[in-house]
């Protein structure tokens, strides 16, 4: 029967391989880019300059100094207390930014969402937005740094500004995803846009608005830790550039990362308790 | 006097897409209208104008003695109120319960804050409880509405419009996505609701036999325009096949019941 000779077909006697995916444009681009990213790989590895340390010498010593620093830290220029006090400011830098951030950008997100504003309003935001993000942290906070002085002021206005540019897009694209007719439902019967927002929109779009809103504010802590550093923003980054630069103590950059990454930690599990807790209601 | 009156009614898109040319209806108070059609005919499209949901081109829309079509914004929210609008995939709020989402219907009548905050009289609460029990969904009330069945999500809808106290209900495909069980729990709700509470029911429907044993008035349209406008026992095979553009026969119709039609 025919279905007999189909499934023959199936495997016809050929010594051509069958090409299954298509050799396009983009493949040939993609196998290109592969092929030369390889070859300056091997280029790089004959031609790199090692003066006179050897490699396994500079491995073993840098596995010396993690040696040092983790398994040696200690207390030299501040105490048990300062230092915790210092994360503490860190983490309020970062948790300062990252409400002043979700606040604005809560409302800037709705106008950019484009089944809740005109498409000139939310495109000009967008582009605005994309612009904003594509300039880093480290540098809107030099920027700033301008007008207000290398310092905490600086960095809580940098910092700002480029969370408003990542949660706007992250907000908006949420609201994006709302069924169209959950909108013209209440439209149709006579709600306006006030009631559609509150009702509608942020009820069903609060899970990603939470979950959202803490990766920001992981990212505000990491950055709020290199802002000390960086911009004198003060906090326990400051301790971390203070004991690398300055005192060349890498005993105490131990204690200094292991602060850090405590508290990293907790606010993971923190993060995990909340999310599993707006997914059950 | 006539409850909704469409007069000269057209919407085109653009140049060359005339979605609907020259509707002219007139409702009365407590009808029961069925809109069939192929898709695409414009049954939607016909729908939305009449609350405005999309802009009719030109042409008059008047509903209980009001021309809907140059009423200023904050007049055509309060007309919308009196018009309860029924979709084919539900629209609730998935994460809000479903008394919360039956009482979306009352925000019309609020002001922007009292409604945004979702705030509610104690008597439009009792109102959704009971709107809710009549509609045997009495035991749902406090769940998350995407735990509900696609029939029990569709009888929400009716609750929602319901509590606007609406003077019309437009119902786009209810039935579509429902199975046939479903299906007939639906269409019995919405004639008992023309029947008892005397409101309008215009519903849009791709079944011609639910809407032959259904509605009081049957209006066929095809590409934009009203070929049929008349009750379900006058219509003729040559009618149902000039609205579809094809042969009786082919079409999926269960016309077992020979009284339907008189052809």
């Amino acid at each position: 029967m025919d279905f007999e000779n189909i499934m023959k077909r199936i495997a016809p006697p050929s010594n051509r391989p069958v090409r299954v995916k298509p050799m396009n444009q983009s493949a040939i681009v993609i196998r290109l880019t592969l092929l030369s990213l390889v070859i300056l790989t091997i280029i790089g590895f004959f031609t790199y300059d090692d003066t006179d340390v050897g490699m396994l010498e500079g491995i073993t010593a840098t596995f010396t100094n993690f040696k040092v620093m983790f398994t040696e830290p200690h207390f030299n220029h501040f105490t048990f207390m300062e230092g915790l006090y210092q994360v503490l400011v860190t983490i309020s830098l970062a948790l300062l930014t990252t409400v002043i951030g979700a606040v604005i950008s809560l409302m800037l997100g709705l106008l950019a969402a484009k089944n809740l504003s005109t498409p000139k309003i939310s495109n000009s935001i967008k582009n605005f937005v994309a612009v904003v993000r594509a300039v880093p942290t480290v540098l809107w906070v030099l920027i700033f740094a301008i007008a207000a002085g290398l310092g905490s002021v600086a960095a809580v206005i940098g910092m700002t500004f480029h969370s408003v540019g990542y949660l706007i897009k992250a907000y908006s694209e949420s609201f994006e995803e709302l069924d169209d007719g959950v909108i013209e439902v209440l439209k149709a019967s006579g709600a306006n846009w006030w009631q559609i927002v509150w009702q509608a929109v942020i009820p069903s779009s609060m899970t990603y608005i939470i979950s959202w809103t803490f990766l920001r504010f992981e990212i505000n802590f990491s950055v709020a830790v290199a802002m000390g550093a960086a911009a004198g923003a003060g906090g326990i980054g400051y301790d971390l550039f203070m004991a690398s630069s300055f005192y060349l103590d890498l005993r105490e950059l131990g204690t200094i990362t292991f602060y850090i990454l405590v508290f990293a930690i907790l606010l993971e599990i923190v993060a995990i308790r909340i999310k599993r807790h707006i997914n059950i209601t | 006097m006539a409850l909704l009156e469409l007069f000269n009614l057209s919407k085109r898109y653009d140049q060359h897409t005339i979605a609907l040319s020259d509707i002219n209806i007139s409702v009365n108070k407590g009808e029961f209208i069925a809109v069939i059609g192929p898709s695409g005919a414009g049954k939607s499209t016909l729908l939305r104008c009449i609350n405005r949901m999309i802009e009719p081109t030109n042409g008059e829309v008047t509903f209980d003695g009001v021309d809907l079509l140059h009423v200023k914004r904050k007049e055509l929210r309060r007309l919308r109120t009196k018009i309860g609008m029924i979709f084919q995939h539900y629209h609730l709020v998935n994460r809000l319960t479903v008394i919360e989402n039956v009482l979306h219907g009352r925000l019309g009548y609020k002001s922007s804050v009292v409604g945004a905050l979702g705030i509610y009289t104690k008597k439009e609460k009792e109102q959704a409880i009971q709107l809710l029990r009549m509609l045997g969904l009495a035991d749902q009330m406090y769940k998350r509405s995407d735990k509900l069945s696609g029939g029990q999500k569709q009888r929400v809808g009716i609750a929602r419009a319901l509590i606007q106290d609406p003077k019309m209900l437009l119902c786009d495909e209810p039935i579509a996505s429902l199975d046939p069980n479903a299906s007939k729990i639906i269409m019995d709700y919405l004639q008992k609701i023309s029947q008892s509470l005397g409101i309008t029911v215009i519903v849009n429907l791709h079944q011609v036999d639910v809407a032959l044993q259904y509605s009081d008035r049957i209006i066929g349209v095809s590409q934009g325009q009203i070929v049929y406008d008349g009750t379900p026992t006058d219509i003729t095979q040559e009618q149902i096949h000039q609205i579809y553009g094809s042969d009786f026969d082919d079409l999926m119709v269960e016309m077992n019941k020979e009284k339907h039609y008189a052809g």
